[in-house]
């Protein structure tokens, strides 16, 4: 058989296939102005004999014009017939009620050390500022502290201030920006062994505790603590979380166990992304509630630490207890 | 192997070619999809001025959303690439040819961060670099390739040669060899494509005979091996 024959014997079949093709990435599935309606059945049929004509016509060394049109043509509908589709809100609830939470839990050992490698420096730096406040200045310089003296003053700049719904706004947008930026910072950074993630948790825990124990010291810890305890359940729990997924990243570098490196590298970017996307959630729970709860002033001491007990209880419950049964 | 394809094996058992993308190439998409984000960003300052609060908040927003999930809905779309990406003909795939998964599109975008270290993108441009597929951080991590629209060689016409059998029958190979530089004769001078129909010669006869006339003969074997007949 010459290549003219083998192209004149089959080539009807290819047509048909790239034509079926078009339709079903065109996304017209109705049949509609005379255009032949998509039949599932053909295209798998003709995608096998398509496979074949190119594993003959390779084999038979046949011009390169052939092939390439053949591999094409193979290309194309081995997309559209392996393509996984991943959306729907069957599996959104699912995600929400079983698998971000056990995901976490199935990291039990990464979130136990991020949070340690958050708290302690947190702590210990929170604790020696409050005791030697001219220690801030290690941290950021005396701008800076004086910026964040004044946030959380009496006066009126300040970020507990009756402000108007614009501003709260633009604060829920900004913070948005800027904590999903902190976060995923913290896990792309576990890529580089884990080093990146340990060190950026050590950052921000570094960063906030001296802020924490700087203004607690000069007699703001009101103003402060009944701003930050709020978010704080999400916004340091999400922190702590993209910390853990990045050192799941990391750990699967450096111990690789039966896979190789690169194996091991991409099964582990797979399970820690779905930590990733509840992360992302918890960041927009924050964000709202800072811009709009957090710096509502006005609202009494009592109320505002009762509801932020609430969502402590509520965020440690979810990822401790949350789809523990089987589903 | 010398180039850079990658093969993907179906499991109707055939070899998927998939040839990755380069430094510049992806440099380009990546500038143009640049100079869009920014271009969307400035236009969305002058409307977000003239509304205030909930203006800032909308673009802050907007901000956040182009900086991380640009690439994503564009490489989840049908194109499976950004609008960079599409001008330069490249797209996202998975290692297996695969249209990318959700899942693997956000790894590969997040990783961005990782990516842009120590400056400027440095450590993709450096696994780009020493990388023969040509895979950042981010695609290494997702298991993604981003790879070459091929555009399909033109049909191999030459309908003015003559056919001309062959003086002996020629394994496939040979056959493969010869049809290939027909096809790709339009493209080359006479005087390479003398040289090339040279080494050809002894498939239409070991007679002497001029130059051209060598090379015509050489053309007429490949119609004949083509399936033409005079």
């Amino acid at each position: 058989m010459t290549p003219l024959h083998f192209e004149q014997l089959y080539e009807a079949e290819w047509t048909e296939l790239e034509a079926q093709v078009r339709l079903i990435l065109t996304g017209r599935s109705r049949q509609s102005n005379g255009v032949e309606p998509i039949r599932g059945d053909r295209v798998a049929a003709l995608y096998r004999r398509a496979c074949e004509h190119l594993a003959l016509a390779r084999a038979r060394g046949y011009p390169r014009y052939m092939l390439d049109r053949l591999e094409k043509i193979t290309g194309d509908a081995h997309q559209v017939i392996y393509q996984r589709r991943e959306f729907g809100v069957h599996r959104l609830k699912r995600a929400v009620l079983y698998d971000f939470p056990r995901a976490v839990r199935s990291h039990a050992a990464y979130v136990w050390l991020s949070t340690a490698l958050f708290m302690i420096p947190a702590c210990v730096v929170g604790w020696l500022v409050y005791q030697n406040p001219d220690l801030i200045l290690s941290v950021v310089d005396a701008g800076q502290a004086a910026e964040f003296e004044e946030m959380y003053s009496e006066s009126d700049r300040s970020i507990g201030a009756v402000r108007d719904a614009d501003s709260d706004w633009a604060m829920f947008g900004f913070y948005i920006e800027h904590n999903t930026s902190i976060s995923f910072q913290c896990f792309a950074s576990g890529i580089f062994f884990g080093v990146g993630s340990m060190f950026f948790l050590v950052m921000n825990g570094v960063f906030g505790g001296a802020i924490a124990g700087y203004l607690t010291e000069r007699g703001l810890g009101e103003t402060f603590w009944s701003f930050v305890v709020t978010h704080a359940a999400f916004e340091l729990t999400a922190i702590v979380l993209s910390g853990a997924a990045g050192m799941r990243l990391g750990h699967a570098l450096v111990s690789p166990g039966r896979h190789t490196r690169k194996q091991s590298l991409v099964l582990a970017a797979r399970e820690s992304m779905v930590i990733i996307y509840g992360v992302a959630v918890m960041l927009l729970i924050a964000a709202a509630i800072e811009a709009f709860w957090s710096s509502a002033r006005w609202l009494p001491l009592p109320l505002k630490y009762s509801v932020a007990a609430g969502c402590w209880i509520a965020v440690l419950s979810y990822l401790t207890l949350q789809g523990r049964r089987a589903d | 192997m010398l180039d850079s394809i990658v093969a993907a094996e179906t499991p109707e058992g055939i070899m998927l070619e998939l040839h990755p993308a380069g430094l510049s190439a992806r440099f380009c998409a990546f500038l143009i999809d640049w100079l869009i984000r920014l271009a969307v960003l400035y236009a969305a300052a002058f409307v977000a001025g003239l509304l205030g609060g909930i203006g800032i908040a909308f673009w802050l927003v907007l901000l956040f959303v182009l900086e991380w999930f640009y690439p994503v809905a564009f490489e989840l779309g049908r194109g499976g690439a950004t609008p960079g990406k599409r001008a330069m003909g490249l797209k996202v795939v998975m290692d297996n040819g695969l249209p990318v998964t959700p899942g693997a599109s956000m790894t590969r975008n997040l990783l961005r961060v990782a990516d842009f270290l120590p400056l400027g993108y440095g450590f993709a441009v450096i696994s780009m670099l020493i990388r023969a597929d040509g895979k950042r951080l981010g695609d290494i991590a997702a298991a993604t390739l981003v790879v070459h629209q091929r555009r399909p060689a033109a049909k191999a016409t030459l309908d003015m040669v003559t056919p001309l059998a062959p003086v002996h029958p020629l394994p496939a190979r040979d056959q493969g060899a010869v049809i290939a530089l027909a096809a790709r004769a339009p493209t080359l001078t006479m005087e390479r494509l003398n040289e090339l129909a040279a080494i050809a010669a002894p498939i239409q006869g070991t007679e002497p005979r001029p130059e051209a006339e060598v090379t015509r003969r050489v053309l007429g074997v490949a119609q004949w091996l083509l399936g033409r007949r005079p």
